[in-house]
């Protein structure tokens, strides 16, 4: 980012001798230069030393051999990630992180924009609906998941009962990979679903309403007008949802972990067969059960780089698919 | 102006961490000692009247789950802060915590040594270290083992109900899986034990060596005990006859609530846990009985001091308090955690405790006997990682993912890693 302002580019022409130069305009030439750096400096500060000295921590971490307790038991080099390669039950969390991610992402978005847009066709009591769909959000994730843990309970949960209504037999939902993963972005999905809704809806109020109008009357219908205004209108809040979702998607933890009855005790390994362990759920295995530290620094750090692919690549095909309009 | 942004800044930073790792000395003066405690140890009526005999003294406890509680000490040593001034230490954790036992006061310099006889001897050997040099933690409870059986279902089966019949139905575990088959075949659609699991647990409990020999020796794969358990354990739950439940989980609590379940593995701790996961409506179903195979231990806790803590003899005191031998009848009769010192659980009044709640059962009795006969399994430093791996692959059998000979040799693979 590259920040130019015309009374710096300015500044050298108007100096050409600077002893001579006014003290006072001195002053307000170095006010405008750096104020914009100093205001934004707090934010870097907090971050270097909650975000960036942790990230480099970790880093140097994942190159020990390093128990939990004890701490330092010596360098390693990248012997950590060699056998992070060649580990079945990472690239098995990784295949659960993605599809976790997958499944509870993208159903989520396009129900929020749908719901954005329904929201915007001025519904009666209009403020309670809207506060309305944020309420999932609000509640804590604990109390939404063993909520849901109830409800997809193999012997007497509600979803098992009313699918017996229509012949389905009971479904054991922590035991098969597809069931658990269903059940758990069913869990994300209600609790983002709103939140990103009322993010839509805002960007979509800014949308001019005379570009509606201009299409009404060339004979565009609503779904026309949809996808050919609404959505390249709001193409930046769109983004936005998908950036931070994808990060959010990614580092999945408190779902799954109580989603699992064994995170209670002592094996919270999210499933019998790791059937829903994520990348966080097997990183805090590694760490918190199992005490090796430095092997769990290794799985953040890759966990990290697997954040910063899928975001690139969201961010370009986003851009591309709003692009088109 | 930028230096002096940062050095405010810097400065308000300081006095937030120095705020949050506060505590200790007290403005009034009084010495202030925390205890970090899992589920319940019964302390609360004893630490008020502590705190009335020594006004010097103001004490904290905090509670968290078993699980949370042993992730947080980890970390809390780790930093080097935060930790608790007498902090619990579970049996199947502590071998662990031995192994980072600088981490810890070594209470054998306040003289705790002089109490040794007062524990079972097992009890006094697992919270020491270096051939009883180092004395990590005091004992708490101890987990002797029962089985709990609900008697309206035994009846419904055609078993008999009586405890001392039932017993009889079962010197050893396969007896217990002949039972097993009676109750499926007669009642087809309670199941005859919660977890397969737990069997297990019980199973290796009344051995001398599981997962490491005594020399911390890893032996998983030759020990033919922990085969032997495994095959128990997962043959019961490929016939479905577990209710193949996460023990002690929610959905552990709705099947006791729902009676869809009829015996079940009782450590003396887990009395109180049944009690409040079926409530008032299964009052006198539920009974107890001895376990097959013999005594066990499964469970019981140690109370240690953490060298990061201020006042490490003021600490020290209270432990020795709290788990001396009159503290820990009184606690018996409280709550039923069974006390760890043979002179209490042989106590008369001990003995002649029943337990209203499970059919008026003499659980001193049953308990202490158990005691009496126990054989404690050695903790290898590593038994926590081990252990749960096993436990997964009869998860894995009991939701007929996998064949017991499926499920035993991944685990074998697993354990052999965490065992590393």
């Amino acid at each position: 980012m590259t920040v130019t302002r015309p009374e710096t580019e300015a500044a050298p022409a108007v100096s050409v001798s600077p002893s001579k130069e006014p003290k006072r305009f001195r002053l307000s030439h170095w006010d405008a230069r750096y104020t914009p750096y100093l205001i934004i400096a707090p934010f870097f500060l907090v971050f270097g030393i909650f975000g960036l000295y942790p990230l480099v921590y970790t880093a140097w971490v994942s190159l020990h051999d390093w128990q939990l307790i004890d701490g330092n038991q010596g360098f390693v080099g990248v012997a950590n990630y060699v056998e992070l390669f060649g580990d079945a039950k990472f690239w098995n969390a990784l295949f659960n992180t993605l599809s976790l991610f997958v499944l509870s992402t993208v159903p989520q978005l396009l129900a929020a924009l749908g719901l954005a847009a329904l929201l915007d066709r001025g519904l009666r009591g209009s403020a309670f609906w809207r506060a309305g769909v944020l309420l999932p959000n609000v509640i804590s994730v604990a109390a939404v998941a063993l909520v849901f843990a109830q409800f997809f309970g193999r012997d007497f949960g509600i979803v098992n009962f009313l699918l017996g209504f229509v012949g389905i037999d009971p479904i054991d939902w922590r035991a098969e990979t597809w069931a658990s993963h269903l059940a758990v972005s069913t869990m994300v999905m209600w609790r983002w679903t709103g939140y990103n809704a009322l993010i839509y809806l805002a960007a979509m109020q800014s949308v001019p309403k005379d570009m509606y109008e201009s299409a009404t009357l060339d004979g565009a219908g609503r779904w026309r007008m949809f996808w050919s205004i609404t959505v390249p209108s709001i193409k930046p809040t769109i983004l936005f949802t998908v950036v931070t979702s994808t990060i959010g998607g990614l580092q999945l933890f408190a779902e799954p972990a109580l989603f699992d009855p064994g995170f209670a005790a002592n094996n919270s390994t999210g499933g019998s067969d790791r059937q829903f362990q994520t990348l966080v759920l097997y990183m805090y295995e590694k760490g918190f059960r199992l005490f090796d530290a430095g092997y769990a620094a290794t799985v953040a750090w890759m966990l990290f780089v697997v954040v910063l692919i899928v975001a690139i690549i969201n961010f370009a095909l986003t851009r591309r698919i709003a692009g088109k309009g | 102006m930028s230096r002096r942004l940062v050095g405010s800044a810097a400065a308000t930073l300081v006095m937030v961490l120095a705020a949050g790792c506060g505590g200790g000395s007290q403005a009034d003066g009084k010495i202030e000692l925390s205890l970090g405690l899992f589920s319940d140890f019964g302390y609360d009526k004893l630490i008020e009247e502590y705190m009335a005999s020594h006004s010097n003294i103001k004490i904290e406890q905090r509670k968290v789950k078993m699980e949370q509680h042993n992730t947080q000490l980890a970390t809390q040593l780790a930093g080097g802060r935060g930790a608790a001034d007498i902090v619990a230490l579970e049996e199947g954790v502590v071998s662990q915590f031995r192994a980072s036992k600088d981490k810890f006061v070594n209470l054998a310099e306040y003289g705790a040594k002089d109490l040794k006889d007062q524990w079972a001897g097992w009890k006094w050997n697992q919270g020491t270290a270096d051939g009883g040099e180092f004395v990590l933690g005091l004992g708490t409870d101890m987990g002797s083992l029962g089985l709990c059986y609900r008697a309206d279902l035994f009846a419904a089966a055609g078993l008999p109900t009586d405890r001392t019949e039932v017993a009889k139905l079962w010197p050893t575990w396969a007896d217990y899986a002949k039972v097993a088959d009676q109750f499926a075949a007669k009642t087809p659609n309670v199941k005859f034990v919660d977890t397969g699991r737990n069997v297990y647990k019980a199973i290796l409990d009344q051995t001398e060596e599981g997962y490491f020999a005594k020399d911390d020796s890893y032996i998983a794969e030759k020990n033919d005990k922990v085969k032997t358990a495994f095959d128990t354990a997962a043959a019961l739950g490929t016939k479905g006859q577990t209710g193949a439940l996460e023990p002690f989980s929610q959905d552990w609590n709705v099947a006791l609530k729902q009676g869809s379940f009829a015996t079940t593995t009782c450590p003396a701790w887990a009395l109180a846990l049944i009690k409040a996961g079926a409530g008032d409506a299964a009052a006198g179903k539920w009974d107890v009985t001895t376990a097959p195979g013999g005594g066990g231990n499964w469970g019981g806790s140690f109370l240690a001091v953490p060298k990061q803590g201020k006042h490490p003899k003021e600490a020290y005191e209270l432990a020795k308090w709290l788990t001396a031998p009159e503290q820990q009848k009184r606690i018996f009769k409280e709550t039923g955690n069974l006390p760890s010192q043979p002179k209490v659980y042989q106590d008369a009044e001990v003995q002649a405790t029943v337990n209203e709640y499970f059919n008026k059962a003499p659980v001193g009795q049953i308990f202490a006997t158990s005691a009496e006969s126990l054989k404690p399994t050695y903790r290898g430093t590593k038994d926590s990682k081990v252990g749960p791996v096993f436990a997964t692959a009869l998860t894995r059998v009991e939701q007929g993912k996998q064949s017991g000979a499926e499920a035993w040799t991944q685990a074998l693979k697993e354990a052999t890693d965490a065992a590393k």
